[in-house]
Formats: C-alpha cells, structure tokens, sequence
C-alpha cells in the first residue's frame, strides 16, 4: 500500500492529509476514516477525532502511533473497497476521494531528524572497492526537500550537475543500537530519492572530508512520491529502482546489489537513536552493476531527470536555470 | 537583549533575561503589557500571534516579535513585584534550554583557526570556508549533560561562537551579512575523534559529531545590537577548571561575515545557526601524548564567549 502527503484546495496550507491510492484516484484518509466510523461503528460524534488521531497530518505521526494505526489503515482500505470508493463522501457529505492532479503532492516526509544518504567519498570509491568497512553516510537538510513536478534549479555556485537514484528505508519504530537480527522490525516503509549533487563542489570539499554546500540547496533533495508502507524483505530486496536522463536510462539497481546489508545499515546508524519518520537511503552508485559501481547521471539546464520503481511511482523533474526564479 | 528558552512546569517557554537576572516569561510579560497599558481585551492571544510559540516562529517574526519583547520586558522589570505570578522566575526555579533548542540547519565550521589547523597537522588553511553538519537535534542547554556513549574512545571539546540568522538570507555579501544576524550564543562542538577518523577513512564524518547532547548551545542568545563587534570576543574552555582553550575570535580564518556570505549560497533561514569553528587546545592536538586530556565521565566543562556567556555541561556514561 501507499500513503501520499498532499495538499488540498479546500483546506489552509499548513494542513498536508495523508491520502492512499484506489483505482487511480486519491483517497483522503481522515474523512474516509471519518465516514467509516460514522457509518459502521455508527459513533459520529467521535467520528473526526478519532479519523484525526489515527490519520494526522503527517506520515510521521502516522507511522508513529505504530500497528494501531496500520490496522485502520487496512480497515479504511477494505471498506473503502466495500462501500465503493469512488461514491464515498465524508460524515457530512465531504469530498473523500480526489483526482491526482486535484493534490499537491508535497514531499512525503518533512522534516525528520535523520535524513541520511549512505555514502561513498569519490576516495573510497577507487580505493574501497568492493566493500568499505562501515557504511559512513551524509545529511541531507530537510529544506532541500521538493517532490514529483517541482524544478531543480540549478545552483549559481556550480558549473557541474548530477543525480543519483536512491532507495530511501524509511523508520517505523523508534529505536537505539539495533541488534543487526532486530533491524528488520523497525523498517516501516519505502519511498525514493533523488540526491542532485554540484560534484565540482562537492570534490573541492571531499579534500577536507566535508559534504555540504555540494548536497544541500533549494530542490538538491526529491522525496517521494509515495512511502511504500511495510513491504516484505524480498519485495523490498529486489524491487528495481531505475533513473533516466532524457528517456534513457542510466542507472539501475536493487537492495541486493548493494554493497552493504539493510542489517549493517540499520545496526550502524541507530547507534544515534531511530524515529519515526526518519530515513536512510541507498544510491544506485553504492550498488554494483556487474562488477562495477553505477556512476550518478550529470545534468544539464532543460534535462528531464526521472527516477522511478513499480512500488513508490515516479519523481519526474525538469532542470531549470536560477535566472528568472523569484528569490 | 539577551533571549532565552527554558522550561517551567514542563512547559517550553520563550524568555529574556532582565537587568536583575532574572527569567521574563515574554508571552505573560507582554500579555501584561498589552492588557495593562495598551488596554488591549484579547492581549492573551495578541501575545500570541506577536511572539510566536516558540523561538523560532519568534525569529521568523523578526523586528515585530523583538520590538514586542523589549516593550514587554521594559515594562514589567520596572515592576517591583511579580503581580501575575508567573511571569518573573529566578533562574534558580527554571531549567534553560538552548535559546535555539531546534535549528534549523547547524552549519559547523571546521580547520577555521590557524593555530588549530597546525596543532590537527593539516598542511595549511583552507581556500574556501569548510564546515560540515551537525544534526540539529544534538543541541542541548546550557548545564545540561553530555552523554559519553560507549562506542568513543576519543570524546574532544571544541569552544565556539554560534550565530543565529534571524532573516531569510541568499547570496548576501560579505558587507551586508551582519545584517542578517539575529544574535550570538555560546558553543561546544562536542567530537568523537576516533569516530571521526574512522568515518573518514571511506567516506564523509557525519556520526562522530552528531550522536545526542555533542551540541551545548546559550546561554543566551544575545541579540546583535548588544553585540556590535562579534568578531572582537575571547573565547575560553577549561575542563575540571583547567584551562585548555584561550584565544580570540580575531584569530579566525574566514571571519563571520566571510562564513555567512559564503553560505548564505545553500539558502538560510531564521533559526538556522552557523558555528565559527574552535582555536588551539583541544584534547586531539595535545602533544605528545593526547590521553590525559580526553574527556571522562564526571568532567565538567566550562565554554565561555567574552559578552556572549558561559557553558557548563557535565560528561556522564550513556
């Protein structure tokens, strides 16, 4: 299953609801929760709070409030399945279900406290070939967040663009120094990312072991377009992830071509502590494609840079040049 | 004025320091205000819209959540009793937090001192500014603890200066980039060396500065109006009393304009926080021998910025 994080019209902007896919359309999960209790458990007058509680207004504090909340997700899910999605409305005759382009799709996680890409330094890439001992990994600032349709705008400070695709595990259960047996439990999701990296920059501040200004500015970070909700360990294994530039494509990969385990990455990072809601992401240029890393894709003003899975969807992006973009 | 965040009955609250030292809560302070001299009937929730929950909505507000503050805390620190009750604490009844207990960003500037670059061995200085992030949610208060986990060997100090942007801030210049600054607080860029090196050997040192509490930030944030010279300050750290680092903010290699011109580049944002990086003394460039000055359980550390306040954050076993 799916949840998406958007923005609907009919309600102010710093309310994002979470919504699922049926048939095509979007669902806005809270009132179709509503509705639900309202009609099957015949309890309206704690209809909303109860549809606000388990659906609120990020997929973080979804995935936060942990089985009970999955549990009426699936419930929504069927009597949605049962009630006829696309006839449903909400205890007061709200609009429950959506056309795509009716939401803004807003990146589906906003703002956790670890964001983090597992990395290779271009050093490590020669030197550390196949395997490097820890997987190290960058932050990647939750202001450089954008999603599906929003333009990366090329930075002034760079002359030397490039994107890299990456399979983002998203953290259902918070946690500390995760025993590598135990990872699997605390792996809530799955959604993609886009790393856009100035690799002029990003090599001039290699030399001193940094990774800042080359990976963090507006639009150097696309999430989404959906989190993959629980899939199972082979599912999540062997899901393709493909990135293309202009209609070709030019990286391609799978968790199990991966240089490191979803065990060592997990035991590794959560020695800082996991929530909800936070992710750590794997690249297409940590995974081998025969016996060679995958290179990140270089850009150009006017590329069409898409990244996509059968699972999560499809980021599709244009390249633009800063000038002409309002500061 | 200097700005502060602390915690009262659970409750995060957004305060100033007044001339006796005492802890203003600013929301009841200018809720007083509005009621008492400007006869406002909803000054409850005027004080809220005004200021912000919190200190970051309070920086977004820029001069019109300040310019409520300074009225706020004029008028109730020439009262000479606390009439609402709960309005003016000692700072004994309160714990601080960090002024800024969640930034934004935390852009940390590393190799930014040249007495520092010689002692870590590194060639030369640097030709652009270099720095690095740390997670935001490391930053703790002012004598909170600092957890030692049990994966560092080797736990290293660093004082610094923390300047708080106060304004949305792109490719600014170094002449206008004082401009954008809110205020300044005190610093401890807390370090895992050993985690560091071996991050470093593959790849990109994120863990060994970021595990939780390695970010004592305050005591305040003293507002840049009272700082006219930022870059004229002393800095000062000592551990079990002895001093380890004594230097000033002149000796740094890109001044604080320079860090903030270079990078205001990425986009920065009220509430986001660039750390000027630290001089010579720390536990990593002791010579030859850099064991005796690593940092143990029961150390206590003190973190001083000339003006600006002092840090003291004891090390306890995670």
């Amino acid at each position: 299953m799916k949840l998406y994080l958007g923005l609907l019209e009919s309600f102010p902007p710093h309310q994002p609801r979470i919504f699922t896919e049926v048939s095509g359309k979007l669902v806005d999960l809270n009132l179709a929760c509503a509705a639900r209790f309202a009609q099957v458990e015949h309890n309206p007058s704690s209809a909303y709070e109860l549809a606000a509680f388990y659906f609120p207004d990020t997929i973080a504090a979804f995935l936060q409030r942990g089985e009970q909340a999955l549990k009426a997700l699936n419930e929504v899910v069927s009597f949605l399945h049962k009630s006829g999605s696309n006839e449903l409305r909400g205890p007061a005759d709200e609009k429950v279900v959506y056309e795509p382009r009716e939401v803004r799709l807003l990146p589906p996680l906003q703002n956790p406290e670890k964001s983090f890409v597992i990395g290779f330094s271009d050093k490590a890439r020669i030197e550390a070939m196949p395997k490097a001992e820890i997987p190290t990994g960058y932050y990647k600032l939750p202001q450089t967040f954008v999603t599906t349709g929003v333009p990366i705008v090329w930075p002034k400070f760079s002359e030397e663009l490039d994107a890299d695709a990456c399979l983002a595990l998203v953290i259902g259960k918070a946690g500390k120094r995760i025993p590598p047996e135990q990872a699997w439990d605390y792996i809530g999701g799955a959604t993609i990312l886009l790393d856009i990296t100035a690799r002029d920059v990003n090599r001039r501040e290699g030399l001193t072991t940094n990774n800042l200004l080359g990976k963090n500015f507006p639009s150097s970070t696309s999430l989404g377009p959906a989190i993959w909700l629980k899939p199972t360990r082979k599912e999540l294994e062997n899901v393709d992830v493909k990135l293309s530039l202009d209609g070709s494509v030019k990286q391609e990969f799978a968790l199990r071509d991966c240089v490191f385990t979803i065990e060592q990455i997990i035991a590794r990072w959560s020695i800082l502590g996991i929530q909800p809601g936070d992710f750590l992401a794997i690249g297409a240029s940590m995974a081998l494609q025969g016996d060679r890393l995958q290179n990140p894709a270089p850009l150009k003003i006017g590329s069409e840079v898409c990244c996509f899975s059968p699972a999560v969807g499809e980021l599709s992006h244009q390249v633009v040049s800063s000038k002409g973009v309002r500061r | 004025m200097k700005l502060l965040t602390f915690v009262h009955q659970n409750q995060e609250r957004i305060g100033a320091l007044d001339d006796k030292g005492r802890i203003v809560d600013l929301h009841r302070a200018y809720e007083s205000y509005l009621r008492e001299v400007e006869s406002n009937p909803a000054a409850y929730q005027m004080a809220a819209v005004v200021l912000g929950r919190d200190i970051m909505e309070f920086l977004k507000r820029s001069e019109k959540s300040l310019d409520a503050a300074r009225k706020a805390l004029a008028y109730v620190s020439q009262k000479t009793n606390d009439s609402n009750g709960g309005t003016i604490f000692k700072r004994s009844e309160v714990r601080l937090m960090a002024p800024v207990p969640r930034p934004g960003a935390l852009v940390s500037a590393g190799k930014n001192f040249s007495d520092h670059v010689a002692e870590m061995s590194s060639k030369k200085g640097p030709a652009a500014p270099v720095a690095f992030l740390k997670l935001p949610g490391t930053v703790i208060g002012p004598e909170d603890d600092i957890p030692h986990p049990p994966e560092v060997k080797n736990l290293d100090y660093e004082v610094e200066l923390a300047i708080i942007i106060g304004k949305p801030c792109l490719d600014v210049t170094e002449e206008e980039a004082l401009e954008y600054v809110a205020g300044y607080a005190a610093f401890n860029d807390i370090s895992a060396r050993d985690v560091i090196r071996s991050e470093n050997k593959t790849g990109i040192h994120l863990m060994g500065k970021s595990f939780p509490g390695f970010a004592p930030m305050g005591p305040y944030l003293v507002t840049a109006d009272e700082t006219p010279e930022p870059q004229n300050l002393k800095l000062r750290l000592s551990v079990n009393g002895e001093t380890r680092q004594d230097s000033h903010l002149g000796y740094m290699i890109f001044k604080i304009r320079d860090m903030i011109a270079y990078w205001s580049q990425m986009g920065l944002n009220p509430g986001d926080v660039l750390t000027t990086g630290t001089p010579r003394g720390v536990a990593a460039g002791r010579k030859p021998d850099q064991t005796p000055w690593w940092l143990k359980p029961g150390d206590v550390v003190e973190a001083e910025v000339e003006k600006v306040g002092l840090l003291r954050n004891r090390i306890v076993a995670e």
